[in-house]
């Protein structure tokens, strides 16, 4: 289990940071920017074709999987940002789009000189993707009938599936049991398949979403605050029908 | 163990070199343009944004009607005011709305990374981002509530919504008293980003 998938209710954090900027250095909104472009051209999505060399799947799953992957403690001590900087530079060089050395070589010329001009130029059609990106979205529902297992008010047990790279599933939540409070309309694929973890990207992957909640006396006995409900959206692969009393017996 | 806690003391310096070196490259190869990232900066200057979700919290606010239809079905809701298009777009496609009031307070998180809202409320701030805050919402809301200086009566319920799959929530705060016979626009100047994730509650001016 990675501790970056089961977040919740850890302890002994100290206090939360309350800054409101959603930018706290200036070079943080162009790796934004970069990661924006990337998932709109992204080429599985039903956008028109443009000059752009990216030729490779890029989906939040993929900037989500290098969080995942990184050492927790790396994980905390790393800004959100910089978690993106090293990522995303990462994957451009394992992509073979560019390698370790020109990046090195480009950073020490901005080193040397902050100020120095970016390259000019690039065609109009990417730039016109990238906003029909943002327009139109990436919805994961699919036009495909759902067959809901659980329907509102039942109660619902959180499988402990085997641990993968990528997971939508809060680890805290793995093998306590929940109420179903919506069954989402329709059917939904995730960006990517997760292997044994159960959700995906292919049509056949296409399943419920249910919103469950969770009462925290449950989830962490004795060490929740008073009054308080946890609500989770969680794919049909993550639930199961809770083993009763009788059959555990 | 000491390489693990050691910051390079040009820390920002070089972050920003290679932000602007990889940006430069990507240039360069024909991956984006060189107004690629001024184009999605300027969209959530001027498209998505927290000026959105205020906007549809004011009208909320003044027709009783609008909020509950709000809260019932976000899009359509959404639909019928005068936003800019792609108030369904990117990390918008499936919002819900969650309305304070009546002994409840409710509080958006995510523990596994940070969706957020984008055309209602445009970018995460970084409290939203913080692995702590992550953390510590999902156990002791009220606790961590109060760093925020936000004081959550015990005999109010307060509902944590964690968004772990296609769902982007956000918060429709309670009008704040003092506020009759303000317009609209007035009233949606009170709307914070943060009342709308549930850290803070609209203040009269």
């Amino acid at each position: 289990m990675k501790l970056q998938h089961t977040l919740g209710g850890l302890e002994g954090l100290g206090p939360v940071w309350t800054e409101t900027r959603v930018f706290v250095e200036e070079w943080e909104k162009v790796i934004f920017g970069i990661h924006t472009a990337m998932m709109a051209l992204s080429p599985q999505l039903p956008l028109p074709e443009t000059p752009s060399v990216f030729k490779t799947v890029w989906t939040w799953a993929d900037l989500r999987k290098g969080a995942e992957s990184m050492n927790p403690f790396d994980y905390f001590k790393y800004r959100y940002y910089e978690k993106w900087l090293g990522g995303i530079s990462g994957y451009f060089v394992s992509n073979g789009y560019l390698t370790e050395a020109e990046l090195e070589a480009k950073t020490a010329e901005y080193l040397a000189d902050p100020d120095k001009p970016l390259p000019e130029g690039g065609a109009a059609e990417i730039d016109a993707r990238v906003v029909q990106y943002l327009v139109e979205g990436d919805s994961p529902k699919r036009d495909v009938a759902a067959e809901p297992a659980f329907a509102v008010g039942d109660t619902v047990l959180v499988k402990n599936v085997p641990t993968v790279e990528h997971t939508r599933l809060p680890g805290f939540l793995r093998n306590k049991t929940g109420v179903v409070t919506e069954v989402y309309p329709g059917a939904y694929v995730y960006l990517t398949d997760t292997g044994a973890d159960g959700i995906g990207d292919g049509i056949e992957k296409a399943m419920p979403v249910y919103c469950v909640a969770f009462d925290p006396a449950e989830l962490w006995p004795g060490n929740a605050e008073a009054n308080f409900t946890l609500y989770a959206d969680l794919y049909a692969a993550y639930l199961a029908e809770p083993v009763s009393a009788a059959a555990a017996a | 163990m000491t390489a693990q806690f050691f910051y390079d003391a040009d820390r920002e310096k070089k972050n920003a070199a290679r932000a602007k070196a990889l940006q430069a490259l990507l240039i360069e190869k024909g991956v984006i343009t060189s107004k690629t990232v001024d184009t999605v900066l300027g969209y959530f200057e001027t498209k998505m944004g927290p000026f959105n979700g205020a906007k549809a919290v004011a009208r909320a606010w003044v027709d009783p009607a609008y909020k509950e239809r709000l809260v019932a079905d976000t899009a359509a809701a959404l639909a019928e005011l005068e936003f800019p298009e792609g108030m369904a777009g990117a990390e918008g496609e499936h919002m819900k709305a969650v309305a304070n009031g009546d002994g409840v307070h409710n509080l958006i998180i995510c523990t596994l990374c940070s969706c957020y809202p984008w055309p209602v409320l445009g970018l995460p701030p970084y409290w939203y981002k913080d692995p702590t805050f992550r953390s510590r919402a999902a156990r002791e809301p009220r606790a961590v509530l109060k760093e925020f200086g936000l004081e959550v009566p015990s005999e109010t319920e307060i509902k944590v919504w964690d968004s772990s799959a296609q769902i982007r929530w956000f918060v429709v705060p309670e009008r704040p008293a003092g506020t009759d016979g303000l317009s609209e626009e007035q009233l949606a100047a009170l709307v914070t980003p943060e009342s709308m994730m549930g850290v803070a509650v609209a203040k009269a001016a």
